[in-house]
């Protein structure tokens, strides 16, 4: 059993017009995304804006109510957990946001919003929370002095530090990471990548780390999932992903990164995608990429395709596309077995 | 050698206020051609933007002054120009594209007549050539629809056309320099990757020079001829990209290209972080700004801010720590890395 794993997960938020505020419409922000998160692993869910990743991980946390779909941390349901049940599995379950100047109250010293979680769970007495409030603020790099000092005293960084140890704060076992590092400075960025990744041996943590930042995923996540329009499109193994990526969004995602090194930028060839993201509102029917598609055909405005394995021996590696990478030629549509399911999906 | 469009000699910008003087830049120079891309990379509050903003002439006074340099365009001194002449050179022969498209687009007048006032202004054409002229540019920036885009307000475009917007902006009176402040940061890569494909069109076809500041190393690489590497409102060093990424002299490049993650890295190597914290730039030292991150610092590091050395082809370093030395202690430093040949 996987520690986490979320099922044909479902977000859509009602547009709503008028005086009447009559639903006139959806945002599909997420639509029908599965994968499994192991114990001690670092998923990595990418993508760009719109394409619903920060989605995914607050409804994970049940931060935002799903449409659909479920989500199981532990065998438990948490879709359908009750207010005391959603209680114990907060503790398990912590998320450290990407904006440090706007998630941390500035009214609150550090020490309330670092102790604020052990105070509503009730753990120790209030002599045992200062203590461990200070142990948390050293274990993320900070001094126990901090404790007295509001927000605005700190830089990025800094403060970026303060709400991991205030996730950390109830010993959780899996920390959503919402673009953790993209508001600060490369030199501050690989500070906190680093502690991250020491937090993580330290105290067995699993991360689910969304970013938007291939390169920052690449480093810290052992698998990744890539998003596109509410859909996973890809998933795989980290290094396998990166290295052989076979669907055409992922291609064009990956190669469209400058890479800091002007020998292989002169030499690298660039798939540039025509036109913009469509509306999560109203997502082009069959697959939400054909329209961006240097390899779309008929059959992929008829339907998505499913998620399917890309014949990687040894590694998880799955994509949603008819001509993968692999496979340009469309030998997925031959091989039925995986693809006739997919059929049935059709899109909203 | 390609005519000279911009020659930058110790250019000091501070800013006054309540707490202190911010040196938001002190003492840099540059000199960029006709064709060239000179890219300026540093991170938040290292002056790249406050630099440019001097060339334009656009620093809030108060709080803000140029307190020194010579800022040459061909012959002309921009430092001691008219607020007129100023605005006569802004858009006309100096043209800036800003990080935030929506902060920087009217977000009340149609994008087409916020592009045709430029052209109304600086070209005396009528106003109804220079709306077709508008719609002619944006079509130029590869936007889809020009004729009937041209007729929308900002926000109905999104990130990547608003900046399409912003480029025929800039290139409307045929600018001599352009100067690109963070021109992608705020858009996804592959967004990211058409503006940069046509912003090199662009120069290639009215062969202007171009200012880039960003703090993306990667964007640097691709499109940079030249860069300038600055920190705490210092140039720390100089010169032609290659000699940057692959002959680097200063302590703080080699921390930056170290911090990085990286897409072509082939195997998980830990990642080695510029120890300690932003500098403060009010209380900064006399010396050089990063003396108090520098693993490599020494006594006279502190107080004296070191002349340029010359270490390469058009390229200086400012670093007190002697050439032979330096050259030691990068060839250990575990993310270095000899150019290809």
């Amino acid at each position: 059993m996987s520690l986490l794993e979320v099922r044909d997960l479902k977000k859509h938020f009602p547009i709503r017009t008028g005086v009447l505020k009559r639903t006139t419409g959806h945002v599909y922000a997420v639509d029908g995304v599965s994968f499994d998160v192991e114990k001690g692993e670092t998923m990595g869910l990418v993508g760009e804006s719109g394409g619903g990743k920060s989605t995914v991980g607050r409804t994970v946390l049940r931060l935002t109510e799903a449409t659909g779909g479920a989500v199981t941390f532990e065998g438990v349901d948490v879709m359908k957990a009750s207010r005391s049940e959603m209680n114990a599995l907060r503790r398990d379950m912590q998320i450290v946001f990407q904006d440090p100047y706007a998630s941390l109250n500035p009214r609150m010293r550090v020490r309330d919003i670092v102790g604020e979680a052990l105070k509503i769970h009730k753990i120790g007495t209030e002599s045992e929370q200062k203590k461990r409030v200070q142990e948390l603020l050293e274990t993320v790099g900070l001094n126990a002095e901090h404790a007295e000092r509001y927000p605005h005293e700190f830089s990025g960084g800094q403060r970026q530090r303060i709400g991991i140890a205030r996730a950390l704060s109830l010993n959780p076992k899996l920390i959503v990471l919402d673009e953790p590092v993209s508001a600060l400075d490369v030199s501050i960025r690989a500070q906190v990548l680093n502690l991250l990744e020491d937090l993580q041996d330290e105290f067995d943590l699993t991360y689910l780390f969304v970013s938007h930042d291939l390169s920052v995923v690449k480093h810290i996540s052992d698998r990744v999932a890539v998003m596109y329009l509410g859909k996973l499109v890809e998933v795989s193994d980290s290094a396998v992903l990166y290295d052989q990526p076979q669907h055409p969004y992922t291609e064009a995602l990956l190669s469209a990164v400058p890479i800091p090194d002007p020998h292989t930028e002169r030499s690298r060839k660039r798939i540039v995608l025509e036109g913009d993201v469509p509306s999560p509102a109203n997502p082009p029917a069959g697959c939400v990429f054909h329209p961006r598609c240097p390899r779309a055909q008929e059959i992929c405005t008829t339907a998505m395709p499913a998620l399917a394995s890309t014949g990687d021996a040894g590694a998880r590696h799955e994509a949603a596309c008819y001509f993968p990478a692999r496979f340009p030629g469309g030998q997925r549509t031959i091989a039925s077995e995986p693809f006739e399911g997919s059929l049935a999906v059709t899109s909203p | 050698m390609a005519e000279r469009l911009l020659d930058i000699s110790d250019l000091s910008t501070y800013f006054f206020t309540h707490a202190g003087v911010v040196k938001a830049v002190n003492g840099v120079s540059f000199t960029l051609h006709r064709g060239e891309t000179i890219g300026i990379v540093g991170e938040s509050g290292s002056g790249k933007t406050v630099a440019a903003l001097s060339l334009m002439g656009l620093i809030p006074d108060p709080p803000g002054k140029v307190v020194e340099g010579t800022l040459l365009l061909g012959d002309r001194d921009l430092r001691t120009m008219s607020d007129d002449e100023m605005r006569g050179v802004r858009g006309n022969d100096i043209a800036m594209i800003f990080q935030d498209p929506m902060t920087s687009l009217n977000p009340v007048m149609k994008v087409g007549k916020q592009i045709a006032e430029a052209i109304v202004l600086h070209q005396s054409k009528s106003k109804r050539e220079a709306w077709r002229m508008a719609g002619e540019l944006l079509a130029r920036v590869g936007m889809p629809d020009a004729d009937k885009r041209v007729d929308q307000y900002p926000f109905e475009f999104s990130g990547g056309m608003r900046q399409r917007a912003m480029i025929a902006m800039a290139i409307s009176c045929n600018p001599d320099v352009l100067i690109a402040d963070e021109p992608t940061t705020a858009l996804d890569v592959t967004i990211q990757a058409q503006i940069i494909d046509v912003m090199r069109e662009m120069q290639a076809q009215f062969d202007s020079g171009v200012i880039l500041i960003t703090h993306d190393l990667g964007v640097i690489a691709e499109i940079s001829d030249k860069v300038m590497v600055m920190y705490g409102g210092r140039t720390v060093e100089y010169g032609p990209v290659d000699e940057i990424f692959y002959n680097a002299h200063h302590p703080y490049t080699w921390g930056l290209l170290a911090s990085l993650p990286r897409l072509d890295a082939t195997e998980k190597a830990r990642l080695t972080p510029i120890k300690g914290q932003p500098p403060n730039l009010i209380t900064l030292p006399e010396g050089c700004p990063f003396t108090a991150r520098c693993p490599h610092r020494r006594p006279e590091c502190r107080d004296q801010w070191p002349k340029s050395e010359i270490v390469g082809p058009e390229h200086g370093v400012n670093c007190w720590i002697p050439k032979d030395e330096r050259v030691a202690l990068r060839a250990e430093l575990p993310h270095f890395k000899e150019p290809a040949a």
